[in-house]
């Protein structure tokens, strides 16, 4: 029989555990109900705690206003943006591991990859704005591509620059010694072996660009090639109180973002407490 | 098959590590380094997009940044957002983080709930907090009306406003903050605590003065990402507040948004981009060398 010290202290425990789920917990809760309820439930003085009778209008309302538009044009900037950030950023990652570069070449350009994940997104955006303007895909899904580029090549490198490194050297000079080009050592051996910190980085890089706000608003102006995010602010600015439909956004929007998250648990403090910001 | 062992290698093979790494190389220089430039340059002239003219001015779009009331508003305010949010944060991070180093039953699968809100994206955030903050048919002043006090104007009081943003930023991004503050706290072998416990030493004691030194290095980083972090802040004050009331919310971001984007005064929003990029890389000259120390 625990002493009732112990057990006062076990009750202390579970109710702070209890609190810090209902502060985490709630906001989204409050989403997903709100998003099933009707007006009359939400847009009131005394908002419903739990939806009374639970309504997909809002839902069928999403999917005739093309709800499917903006998530396809999130699905493939965010997906464009990543692999050509990847395939750069592994072989500038792999030169960078791997070889010295004369007059420190490679440590300047580290350096400057470190800076640039630092630099807030709206200082350079007015020259990128010039130049995808003079480029005339200013507006445009590939514009958006070749702007996030700034994000996540930085990302990609840095956080690739770590797997390479922890892939054991023995392996290439084996396939160096049975004649292999460097090519083919980098593609058969590397590769396969990068392999799940590749994945983990895509992912991380998607969910990067998926949730990416300023340079979405800044270069996109056409409703026709709108992002989730920017779908959704204008939503917020424009009309006060439609939040069955902005909620039930809001969670079709985070949907595929937790559904990927779930894959790379494990990689969660490497890849946004070092990688991310 | 290709043959390493001819007599003198392929170019592709020589060069092999410049002809990988100069596609990064040069979307980096395009979309970073002429940008950077380019903001600097452009910060010396007078520059209306809309009527085409640019003109050398040297250092007064400077000048009249310092007298901008705007500016320097946004200045302040982004200070201020960017102490409390990060102070606020690092505070129930520590606490969270302290929580979850304890055993109890569904830990396991409370973990992952609690990272929760910073995978969602700012502006699902900024929704669910609009509702949330709503004066009228808000949750939060339904509940404060039904104890008795009187509703709160969260995002419409000049006053409250700014505190309001903060405490989204404190949902949205205390999780980052548990997250390398907890990784910190498992790193710390169990046995040091029972050397700490055989010394005697027991609850605040031996916190202040093993674990905090222990996480030290933990803690400092999660300082710096918050830093770096808040300091950009323009997405939740363009969604919720677009600055206002009045200029209760302007922030350094908001600013360059504007004079950029909406009244095309390029040369004066380059000068504050500039001004925010020094202030960077001050901030960031510290992070640096830490992460230099650590990689190399």
């Amino acid at each position: 029989m625990p002493s009732p010290r112990r057990l006062g202290r076990r009750a202390v425990l579970y109710l702070l555990v209890a609190l810090a789920m209902v502060w985490t917990l709630f906001p989204i809760y409050w989403m997903v109900t709100t998003s099933l309820k009707l007006p009359i439930e939400y847009a009131s003085p005394e908002p419903s705690w739990a939806p009374t009778r639970i309504t997909f209008e809002h839902y069928r309302s999403l999917w005739e206003h093309r709800f499917l538009r903006y998530f396809l044009n999130t699905v493939i900037t965010a997906a464009a943006a990543t692999v050509v950030s990847l395939l750069c950023g592994f072989l500038a990652a792999y030169a960078l591991a791997r070889f010295r570069f004369p007059a420190k070449l490679d440590n300047l350009f580290l350096l400057w990859v470190l800076l640039v994940k630092m630099i807030p997104p709206i200082v350079i955006a007015i020259p990128l704005y010039v130049t995808l303007r003079q480029l005339g895909i200013i507006n445009s899904l590939l514009g958006l591509v070749v702007g996030y580029q700034v994000y996540t090549l930085p990302y990609c490198v840095w956080m690739l620059l770590g797997f390479v490194r922890d892939v054991p050297l023995e392996m290439e000079e084996a396939a160096a010694i049975d004649g292999a080009s460097r090519w083919r050592t980098l593609w058969s051996i590397v590769l396969p072996l990068v392999g799940p910190g590749l994945a983990a980085t895509a992912i991380f890089s998607v969910i990067m660009c998926w949730n990416e706000f300023t340079y979405a608003l800044l270069f996109l102006r056409s409703p026709a090639v709108f992002t989730l995010p920017i779908h959704i602010a204008s939503y917020i600015t424009e009309y006060e109180v439609l939040w069955g439909e902005l909620m039930g956004i809001g969670l079709l929007a985070s949907l595929p973002i937790l559904f990927l998250s779930g894959y790379v648990q494990k990689y969660l403090l490497r890849g946004f407490a070092m990688g991310f910001k | 098959m290709t043959r390493s062992s001819a007599r003198r290698a392929p170019f592709h093979e020589r060069y092999f590590h410049y002809l990988i790494l100069i596609p990064a190389l040069l979307i980096m220089i395009a979309l970073t380094v002429y940008p950077v430039i380019n903001v600097v340059q452009l910060s010396f002239y007078r520059y209306s997009y809309a009527r085409g003219e640019k003109a050398f001015i040297g250092l007064e779009n400077y000048y009249r940044l310092a007298s901008d009331r705007f500016f320097l508003k946004g200045l302040s305010n982004t200070f201020q957002f960017t102490a409390l949010a990060t102070v606020a944060e690092l505070a129930l991070g520590l606490g969270l983080a302290l929580l979850f180093n304890t055993k109890f039953r569904g830990r396991r699968w409370l973990l992952p709930l609690v990272i929760f809100p910073m995978m969602l994206s700012t502006m699902v955030v900024c929704a669910v907090w609009g509702a949330m903050y709503h004066y009228d048919y808000g949750i939060i002043n339904h509940v404060l009306r039904a104890v008795g006090l009187s509703p709160v104007r969260w995002l419409f009081d000049p006053n409250l406003a700014l505190q309001s943003l903060v405490l989204i930023d404190l949902w949205q991004w205390t999780p980052m903050v548990f997250l390398i503050l907890l990784a910190g706290l498992q790193s710390i072998p169990a046995e040091i605590y029972e050397a700490g416990r055989v010394d005697g030493a027991s609850g605040f004691r031996l916190f202040r003065h093993m674990t905090l030194p222990l996480i030290k290095r933990h803690f400092l980083l999660a300082v710096l990402l918050r830093i770096i972090d808040t300091f950009k802040i323009f997405d939740k004050v363009y969604a919720l507040t677009g600055g206002g009331p009045g200029d209760a919310t302007e922030t350094i971001s908001l600013y360059i948004y504007r004079e950029g984007f909406r009244y095309f005064n390029l040369g004066r929003a380059a000068a504050a981009a500039v001004v925010m990029l020094i202030a960077v890389i001050l901030i960031s000259a510290v992070y640096v060398r830490q992460v230099i120390r650590g990689h190399a």
